[in-house]
């Protein structure tokens, strides 16, 4: 189904990205776009995207056909895929020319009827298409060949481009010929990938996209989590949908870390409760990490992953190591821990590399930046390896989550970048700190860590906008402070870390600041905002300092 | 914004320097200056006394790295006092702990620097 269910009043927070696409495919017109893939973690809204842009390609213009196709893993056969391939564009491709949105569903069309319907359009291009795969119906390799050329042969014909958005596109390592999957087969995407007229724009899994032989064709484009408003818009229009009342309480909003899918979850599930309280959120919270679809999620994808119950078992072990180690993970000590051999953990790791779970750079892995599948792991490791009962697992994470305080103290500081702006939001943190009584050695590294992060937000700042966004949220035992300000992107997408200036970095007893905030404070997340770059930092203010080796390995 | 000062004394053959407010990087090149100072008219025994200091950033703590250096160049002795934790974590994290010697008070690092001659 190209079309998306969601409205586009309803797609928070992604226009910036929509019509960043739209204008780039638009391009093809000119002859100058390239192919592209939408990278991003799981749930972060890369289908949506895609097929938001496949909505506004096909109502809103006449001078791109947009053609989308999501990979089945049912039909990885070549021929399979070939012929279906082949049936959605041509469907789509004529559907396109009268806006006809009902051939878009003609999918389970027979290529007879598809001919005779070709032929009583008197659509010349398409016939030339569909004779030449009939000529090589019998050689798989070269009707593969012909498909994928389709769109290109379709813009040489008629005169107009098309560009080819492609979701579920990892999948195609599948792709196989008598049963045997050979992963090279995709490498015959790469010449129509590489017609400046039939731009392709590929969605999926990363990691697993950045295996595929074509990748380096492909230019990537990351996809950010939602920033704190448009995620708190995107619940409350979730909720509307559901008729509920009722708003996410912030700290909870920020560990579902702007990802559309687990806001989706949340909604749901809280969706039972007419006025949900900030408590009922965090029931469901605790349910859906449980065996909510949100646990059911990352479990299928364990378990597709690691097909083999012993060997997931292991897989879930490692993570949960991963998880708490405070140091990323060589494949040494990875085996070592677990009595396995080199090979096996690196099999293992690379695995869940893939699957999404840990990240990893440099032979080293460590968790992915994503509190919730955090927890989801914990839950599991819980459940599955520890065996603890639902009912002790449902009241550990309600004492860990379930703010103690029902009252959250919420304020806003806006500051002019000029000479010790970051003093003053050091001070309000200091205030507040006596106000409520807080522990006054945790309020102090994270005065610390403030004044570094407003540093860092003046130094990356390159918009005309010369103002640092504060907001300081206390919800319970937990202080969050989150730092805004106007300034280009700095997340290296591989490590989810901030790239530094390179002329800072590289100049003698700087670049500490970003260790510095990560020591002091118990989480740090950069965010990219539709205003520019955040940096959110939240500290446990009843929790003794927590020194990470990875800091005193760097002391020196 | 900054209420930052600095002041000395001379305790003996000690210098003390008296930090205040916001340790940033004027703030911290002014404390290198101050100490090129006394380094060059001879001075060997210098104590920093952070008991009014309030904030250091990394920038500023960077700084200090050079104070450190110059104070090994000179063959002179470098001592912190009053310090909080957080300020000592933050030294300790850029490594420069191992170079300074650390004393709850002025007293404590002055009985120190007399037992060195």
């Amino acid at each position: 189904m190209p079309f998306s269910t969601l409205h586009e009043n309803d797609f928070l927070g992604r226009q910036e990205e929509l019509t960043a696409l739209y204008k780039r495919v638009l391009q093809a017109d000119m002859g100058t776009p390239q192919s592209a893939a939408l990278s991003g973690p799981r749930g972060i809204g890369k289908t949506e995207l895609l097929k938001q842009l496949f909505g506004l390609l096909f109502w809103k213009q006449d001078r791109v056909a947009p053609f989308y196709y999501a990979v089945n893993s049912a039909l990885l056969s070549s021929s399979d895929f070939s012929k279906t391939y082949l049936i959605q564009f041509l469907c789509q491709r004529l559907a396109f020319e009268k806006k006809e949105q009902s051939l878009l569903y003609y999918d389970g069309i027979s290529l007879d009827d598809l001919s005779a319907l070709i032929k009583s359009r008197d659509a010349v291009w398409a016939r030339d298409i569909v004779d030449q795969y009939e000529r090589n119906v019998g050689d798989p390799v070269s009707a593969l060949r012909i498909v994928l050329a389709a769109p290109r042969r379709s813009a040489l014909i008629s005169g107009m481009p098309v560009a080819v958005l492609i979701d579920e596109f990892h999948r195609l390592k599948g792709l196989s010929i008598e049963g045997t999957p050979d992963p090279r087969l995709v490498s015959l995407f790469e010449e129509p990938m590489s017609f400046r007229k039939t731009p392709h724009v590929m969605a999926g899994n990363a990691a697993e996209i950045q295996e595929l032989p074509i990748s380096s064709c492909l230019e990537r484009i990351p996809i950010q989590p939602l920033g704190f408003a448009d995620a708190s818009a995107k619940v409350l229009s979730l909720l509307r949908a559901y008729e509920v009342k009722g708003s996410v309480p912030p700290l909870l909003l920020r560990r579902l870390g702007g990802n559309p899918f687990y806001l989706g979850c949340i909604s749901r599930a809280v969706s039972s409760k007419k006025n949900p309280e900030g408590k009922d959120f965090w029931s469901a919270y605790i349910q859906e990490i449980m065996d909510g679809a949100l646990a059911l999620s990352w479990s299928s994808v364990l378990k597709n992953f690691f097909p083999d119950l012993g060997l997931r078992r292991t897989a879930l072990e490692i993570s949960h190591k991963i998880y708490h180690s405070g140091e990323p993970l060589s494949c040494r000590v990875i085996a070592t821990s677990f009595a396995l051999t080199d090979s096996q953990a690196e099999v293992i790791a690379h695995t869940l590399y893939l699957a999404g779970i840990i990240r990893g750079e440099f032979g080293v892995f460590r968790p992915v930046e994503d509190s919730v599948l955090r927890d989801v792991i914990d839950c599991l490791y819980m459940k599955e390896i520890q065996a603890m009962l639902f009912h002790d697992l449902e009241r550990d994470f309600l004492e860990k989550l379930l703010p103690e305080k029902a009252e959250v103290v919420r304020f806003d500081l806006t500051l002019p970048m000029t000479g010790e702006a970051e003093l003053v939001a050091a001070k309000c943190l200091e205030q507040l700190g006596k106000n409520l009584h807080l522990n006054q050695d945790s309020v102090g590294q994270l005065q610390i860590a403030v004044i570094e992060a407003c540093i860092n937000a003046i130094e990356h700042s390159r918009g005309t906008e010369r103002k640092i966004y504060v907001s300081v949220i206390v919800d319970g035992n937990t202080m969050e402070v989150a730092i805004e300000s106007a300034g280009q992107e700095f997340i290296v997408q591989e490590t989810g870390e901030p790239f530094g200036d390179r002329e800072i970095t590289n100049t003698p007893g700087r670049g500490w600041g970003i260790k510095l905030m990560k020591r002091f404070a118990d989480d740090v997340r950069f965010e990219k905002t539709s205003r520019g770059i955040k940096t959110v930092l939240i500290k446990h203010l009843d929790k003794s300092v927590h020194v990470q080796k990875e800091d005193t390995i760097n002391r020196e | 914004m900054s209420n930052f000062s600095l002041s000395s004394k001379s305790a003996q053959d000690v210098a003390i320097m008296m930090p205040k407010g916001y340790i940033n990087d004027m703030v911290a090149e002014h404390l290198e200056q101050t100490s090129e100072q006394l380094l060059g008219k001879g001075v060997k025994k210098i104590v920093v006394n952070f008991a009014e200091v309030q904030y250091i950033n990394t920038i500023g703590i960077s700084i200090f790295t050079s104070i450190v250096q110059k104070t090994l160049d000179y063959n002179g002795v470098l001592c912190f006092t009053n310090m909080k934790k957080v300020h000592r974590d933050i030294l300790e994290m850029m490594g420069l702990i191992k170079y300074v010697k650390v004393f709850k008070d002025e007293e404590d690092a002055l009985s120190f620097m007399n037992g060195k001659g």
